[in-house]
């Protein structure tokens, strides 16, 4: 199997703490892959350092066969990696259709020539941006709020927001941060719902959760980080069955 | 009657004075998240700058202006690289507090090099335009005029340009503006120019209308610190309309109180406002 993203010995320190130890896994290409650990394991720094908002000390990504370690972030979202964030709070003053034309890969109106001109080729591809926006907006059910300001939006909206504007960049693989968290048990099977669907019509998923009934339902392989570091990885029913991961979650036995 | 007229009208020239200082201050709250309270020595180096260009130079007041907008612009942009900068991810407080020694060093350092003395600008000496019984200095009315250009340029050049536009994505959420290629960075220089530069002009417009000395800035740190909580920390509009509330009461103030009293009126705004609207009057979070 093909690798979508691998992660070989990242290491990242905040003030002397190291908050990532030398992490290393690989989420396979079409996978549905879920990265779970407790609190402080390093999970949401981790995809910060990935996603290039932070830079790593040490060890590499690659997506693909492309080395994108040290990146930055815009780079990397046009190279297909695209994140969510846990906080999905947005730009407060855009609609939910503004949010999702921003992330529209190769927007004409970001340079300024186009910009002004409103060339055939630039109105097109705003055209078909705009397509695009709404076709994801009705897949994600988001169709009737398009014009609502994102902080009108329920809480398990705002993420759908946050998967929308994801999708809108045209990702090779999906970086989510706790995309269910906080959000009425309903709308959550709605989201997972809507990510299994993404996940079978070919998009690779790296996964953030809490809910271990979600993480067995949706996900395979699933990655144990804890204290900074890969803890083991395998099946849901592996990892689960493992002493050391009950450990991590419990506390060590005195 | 007239006497309220009169300290509206006085209320509103203040006002409009704190209003340009403020808006920088609120500028560099957006997107740096912290106060900077050395804003009251970039207003006094403003006022200093554009004294010089005027006596020294001859330079008329909008000239002086622009040149004391660019001195206090650089001023700040090099107090922040080199010293609050470092303290950013130390968190707000600190940067706060290393802000009020900063104002201390800059002020000491207008200081020696002009000495304590109030200086003047070299201006024409006009009548005040009467209207029935109110009475207003046409270099008050001057600096009004002044202060509302630059606020309506401010505001334009936030809502229209790329720039403007960039900066308000990353106060609005500075990890989402990365992923589409804004460089807080960047963003966090020109903001800090743009803010001391404008609380450099309010020095200078401040200064037009008495004198200047090396406490200058320091005098309506209070007024426009008031003027930025009042309307919301962090809102550019909020600034404006919190400077004139408070430009207002402050003269309002003055009609029933001992002048001593009136920097009273900004605290007692602040401990009212942050008692009951801690967002402010357009604020959309609270600070």
């Amino acid at each position: 199997m093909t690798a979508a993203l691998i992660i070989a010995e990242l290491k990242l320190d905040f003030y002397g703490v190291h908050v990532l130890r030398g992490v290393d896994f690989t989420v396979p290409a079409g996978s549905f892959t879920g990265l779970i650990g407790p609190n402080g394991a390093g999970k949401s720094t981790l995809f910060n350092a990935v996603s290039g908002l932070y830079r790593p000390k040490g060890g590499s990504v690659r997506l693909g066969a492309v080395e994108t370690t040290g990146l930055p972030p815009e780079k990397l979202v046009a190279a297909g990696l695209v994140r969510s964030f846990q906080l999905a709070r947005g730009f407060p003053k855009l609609s939910v259709f503004q949010h999702l034309m921003l992330y529209g890969a190769s927007q004409p109106g970001e340079s300024l020539l186009p910009a002004l001109w409103r060339s055939h080729t630039a109105r097109r591809r705003e055209a078909e941006l705009a397509e695009r926006a709404h076709g994801i907006a009705r897949r994600l059910r988001l169709d009737h709020v398009l014009d609502n300001p994102v902080t009108a939006l329920s809480g398990g909206q705002k993420k759908l927001v946050e998967i929308g504007r994801a999708l809108m960049a045209d990702p090779k693989i999906l970086l989510l941060d706790e995309p269910m968290a906080g959000v009425n048990p309903t709308l959550a099977d709605e989201i997972a719902g809507h990510l299994t669907a993404l996940n079978r019509d070919g998009l690779t998923i790296c996964l953030i959760e809490h809910d271990m009934a979600l993480i067995k339902r949706l996900c395979a392989p699933v990655i144990v980080m804890a204290e900074g570091k890969v803890l083991t990885q395998g099946s849901f029913d592996e990892v689960a069955a493992d002493a050391r991961v009950q450990e991590a979650y419990l506390g060590r036995r005195h | 009657m007239i006497l309220i007229l009169q300290a509206l009208i006085n209320g509103l020239m203040t006002g409009a004075l704190i209003a340009v200082p403020a808006i920088g201050f609120s500028a560099i709250f957006a997107v740096l998240r912290y106060p900077n309270f050395a804003i009251a020595a970039y207003a006094t180096i403003g006022a200093f700058a554009a004294w010089w260009a005027n006596t020294t130079l001859g330079l008329a007041v909008v000239p002086a202006l622009a040149i004391a907008f660019a001195v206090t612009g650089v001023v700040g942009v090099v107090a922040e690289e080199t010293s609050l900068k470092r303290l950013r991810d130390k968190g707000a407080l600190i940067v706060a507090i290393a802000s009020i020694a900063l104002n201390l060093v800059l002020e000491n350092v207008i200081r020696f090099a002009f000495g304590n003395d109030m200086k003047g600008y070299d201006l024409p000496i006009a009548r005040d335009l009467r209207f029935g019984e109110l009475r207003i200095g046409p270099q008050q009315l001057q600096s009004l005029a002044l202060a509302v250009i630059i606020m309506a340029a401010m505001f334009l050049f936030l809502r229209y340009t790329r720039f403007g536009k960039a900066m308000r994505a990353v106060a609005d959420n500075p990890d989402l503006a990365r992923l589409k290629g804004i460089d807080p960075a960047r963003i966090a220089i020109v903001t800090v120019f743009l803010g001391a530069g404008l609380s450099g002009v309010g020095g200078v417009l401040i200064g037009l209308d008495t004198s200047i000395d090396p406490l200058t800035g320091y005098r309506v740190l209070l007024s426009v610190f008031a003027a930025a909580v009042l309307g919301g920390l962090g809102s550019i509009p909020g600034a404006v309309v919190g400077a004139l509330a408070l430009g207002i009461a402050e003269e309002m103030a003055l009609i029933v109180t001992p002048a001593t009293y009136r920097t009273a009126v900004g605290f007692v705004a602040i401990l009212l406002m942050l008692t009951f609207r801690p967002c402010g009057i357009l604020g959309e979070r609270a600070a």
